[in-house]
């Protein structure tokens, strides 16, 4: 007699990990086309419009641009703070402290547009670092979850921009609500309304995919995520570590901040960061905290976000889709431990 | 229900014979010099798609429902074209993406039943052959129209009644932002309270939405909490109505007949009506008329004061109706200075009479209100 149970491996075998992936994909459009069709609608039909509104026209690929972009910065500034083992929950904060305080300096900061864009990256940058300072401090020190910390920021910063939106810096032209003057520089466009954000983006993912790869920073951080203690026998600095690397991961959700309402809004107001943030860190934990799975999993949020509203305009609700894309994540989770697994064939002792 | 028979001199329906010659709104001050552009080209009713952008759900009995009544009148006028909506739009670069959709599908005409601001703006900027319309809109373009709604009359008439029925005088308010049908919503409830009573004080709470059911409640109940008992807001949805029969106030809504989630605290309620105004555009559309035109629908044709509700003394209802038919037939402008703002500065001039322009833009506090100036 044998008997068969699961071993849970440490790793999960790319390969394995891969194909679970793809036939998670599969499934879960399959569920959800059968719930499609139950509930009447053709999802065949449905489908090949997504597809075609998406990739059949610049129209739906300059869209699907200017989803993808924010999605990597928000989903690389999760995954490298996860790379040392920190949840950074407040990308979503972070982007919107940099939003306002690149607002700021394009506001208030007047001077050639190639000196005003760059200061205004730098302090998106600043202000998302100036937003993940305190959980840093609190977690480097104190030992206090930076989960909950990061989180009940993003809450703060919301209500900030609200604020110097529908407050002081009110566009005083009566002809905007709720919203800043629309911002007198922003970020070139290099084809149809997609703009330079996005290669930026891409440049940072393959730069910090080699940094964490090829570097001793990179290899130190990894170890310090993956045992701090050993990492701390071993000499490695992993206060300073944690420090460098929150900061980093503020900093470029501040970014991507900045490069929404300089290049894609072109105002600062409310609802602006659209929960990048948060679905930020699908596309990180879908990545495995890889810099460059971030791009294909960013690119996979933006197709499914993208489809979600061509689906709306097809007379689904907002619910429907939500629902869709929900599963489509809980499938891929499900496939992912999946694959964390192997089955073994064991003699049982006696029949 | 309002009738198109009992048009007001601000009747918009004027507008269809004007159509090419700018367009009029006697005395609302809205009138905008003739575009010299042309009219878009017509449409066949059976190649038309007319779209609609909703801030809420269709569900939610209140500003969204009644725009989708609108739309339902205009399938009902003109059954061959198809329509198409999407609810729930986010005030970010998602609702530029849905606008942009709708132009991708190949619509004729786009209503956004919200202020997207320039979320449309770009949009319509770059599809000069689609017409787009915005409500409470604040930039026009050769193909983006704007309307709204003269809710400052009924407001003011439902004041009236607060004011009776307030005790304490103080009066509350669910604000979704500091914005001007904001401003223009809180000045004229409580100029309408005080008309009965001098001393009447507003409190606003500003929860950063339209729909939030949850906020509303919230703050519903932290005004009362407050020693507000009468409640006035500018909510899709009816939650502080249900707040305000738990505890023992009062409250007027907006949109629609709400008075059966609190029969005893229902005052009555701001109803709005776009059945008429869609249609007509609609038509014009289709026709090969349609420039784009800046409309206030006016008091008691698109926007009215519901039937009193059933804890309204007589005589009161009798005091504020009388107020309503003289604004209706003209008599009486509530909306005459001297008011202060509530830094005290004189912004209104005494005698000076604010136009319906001022009313629509109106972007500051009377005395008496707190909670909106930051």
């Amino acid at each position: 007699m044998t008997s068969m149970r699961l071993q849970r491996m440490p790793l999960a075998p790319p390969r394995v990990a891969f194909a679970l992936r793809v036939l998670s994909v599969v499934l879960a459009i399959l569920t959800a086309a059968l719930v499609l069709w139950g509930s009447g609608h053709n999802p065949l039909a449905l489908g090949a419009k997504v597809i075609s509104s998406t990739f059949g026209s610049s129209f739906g690929l300059e869209d699907l641009s200017l989803l993808f972009s924010p999605l990597i910065y928000c989903g690389l500034s999760v995954a490298v703070a996860l790379r040392i083992g920190a949840w950074n929950i407040g990308a979503e904060g972070q982007f919107n402290f940099g939003a306002l305080c690149a607002t700021g300096v394009a506001l208030f900061v007047s001077g050639p547009v190639w000196v005003i864009l760059p200061l205004m990256g730098v302090a998106g940058m600043i202000g998302g670092a100036l937003w993940i300072l305190v959980p840093t401090l609190a977690r480097a020190y104190a030992d206090v979850s930076e989960l909950i910390t990061t989180l009940l920021m993003n809450f703060v910063a919301m209500l900030l921009v609200y604020w110097l939106a529908t407050g002081p810096w009110l566009d005083p032209s009566g002809m905007a609500l709720a919203t800043t003057s629309r911002l007198p520089v922003s970020v070139p466009a290099f084809w149809g309304i997609v703009h330079w954000g996005l290669p930026i983006a891409i440049l940072i993912a393959i730069a910090l995919s080699l940094f964490v790869t090829y570097t001793r920073w990179g290899y130190e951080v990894r170890i310090a995520g993956a045992n701090p203690g050993a990492a701390r026998y071993a000499g490695m600095p992993v206060r300073t570590q944690l420090i460098g690397i929150m900061l980093l991961s503020g900093a470029l959700a501040g970014l991507g901040g900045m490069m929404e309402v300089a290049g894609t809004v072109g105002r600062l107001q409310g609802g602006i960061s659209n929960n990048y943030g948060y679905i930020g860190i699908m596309v990180a934990v879908l990545a495995r905290a890889a810099p460059i799975g971030v791009l294909a999993t960013a690119f996979f949020m933006a197709v499914l976000l993208n489809g979600g509203i061509v689906l709306q305009s097809q007379g689904l609700t907002t619910h429907t889709v939500l629902a869709v894309t929900g599963l489509i994540l809980l499938y891929a989770a499900i496939g992912d431990e999946a694959a964390h697994y192997k089955i073994l064939r064991t003699k049982a002792k006696d029949g | 229900m309002i009738s198109t028979k009992s048009l007001s001199r601000r009747g918009f329906l004027n507008m269809g014979v004007a159509a090419g010659a700018g367009y009029l709104l006697p005395k609302t001050g809205l009138i905008s010099p003739a575009h010299a552009a042309t009219p878009l080209a017509p449409v066949a009713e059976e190649d038309a798609h007319i779209a609609f952008g909703h801030t809420g759900p269709t569900s939610d009995e209140g500003w969204t429902w009644a725009h989708d009544q609108g739309m339902k009148a205009v399938e009902a006028a003109f059954p061959k074209l198809r329509t198409s909506y999407v609810e729930s739009i986010p005030y970010s670069a998602d609702a530029t993406r849905i606008f942009r959709q709708f132009v991708a599908d190949d619509a004729n005409m786009v209503f956004a039943t919200s202020n997207y601001g320039d979320f449309l703006y770009d949009v319509a900027n770059r599809a000069p052959d689609v017409a787009f319309y915005e409500c409470d809109g604040r930039s026009p373009l050769e193909n983006l129209g704007t309307f709204y709604l003269s809710h400052w009359y009924p407001s003011y008439v439902a004041g009236i009644a607060a004011g009776a029925m307030s005790p304490s005088g103080k009066l509350g308010y669910v604000a979704s932002f500091p914005v001007p049908s904001v401003y223009s919503g809180t000045n004229a409830f409580l100029m309408g309270a005080r008309s009965v009573n001098p001393e009447a004080t507003l409190q606003a709470i500003v929860i950063n939405s339209w729909f939030d059911p949850q906020a509303a409640t919230q703050a519903g109940t932290a005004l009362i909490d407050n020693g507000c008992d009468v409640l006035f807001g500018i909510m899709d949805e009816a939650g502080y109505l249900q707040v305000a029969e738990e505890r023992g106030a009062k409250a007027v809504m907006w949109n629609t007949d709400l008075r059966r989630y609190g029969p005893n605290a229902y005052i009555s309620s701001i109803i709005v009506d776009f059945k008429d105004f869609y249609v007509e555009q609609v038509r014009r559309r289709l026709a090969g008329e349609w420039t784009p035109t800046q409309d206030l629908l006016p008091f008691g044709n698109g926007v009215d004061v519901d039937a009193w509700g059933e804890s309204v003394p007589a005589e009161v209802a009798a005091k504020a109706d009388a107020v309503k038919a003289s604004i209706l037939d003209g008599s009486f402008n509530p909306f005459v200075g001297e008011l202060k703002d509530t830094k005290g500065n004189v912004k209104v001039a005494k005698g000076a009479t604010m136009s319906e322009q001022e009313l629509y833009h109106w972007n500051w506090s009377i005395e008496g209100v707190s909670g909106l100036d930051s």
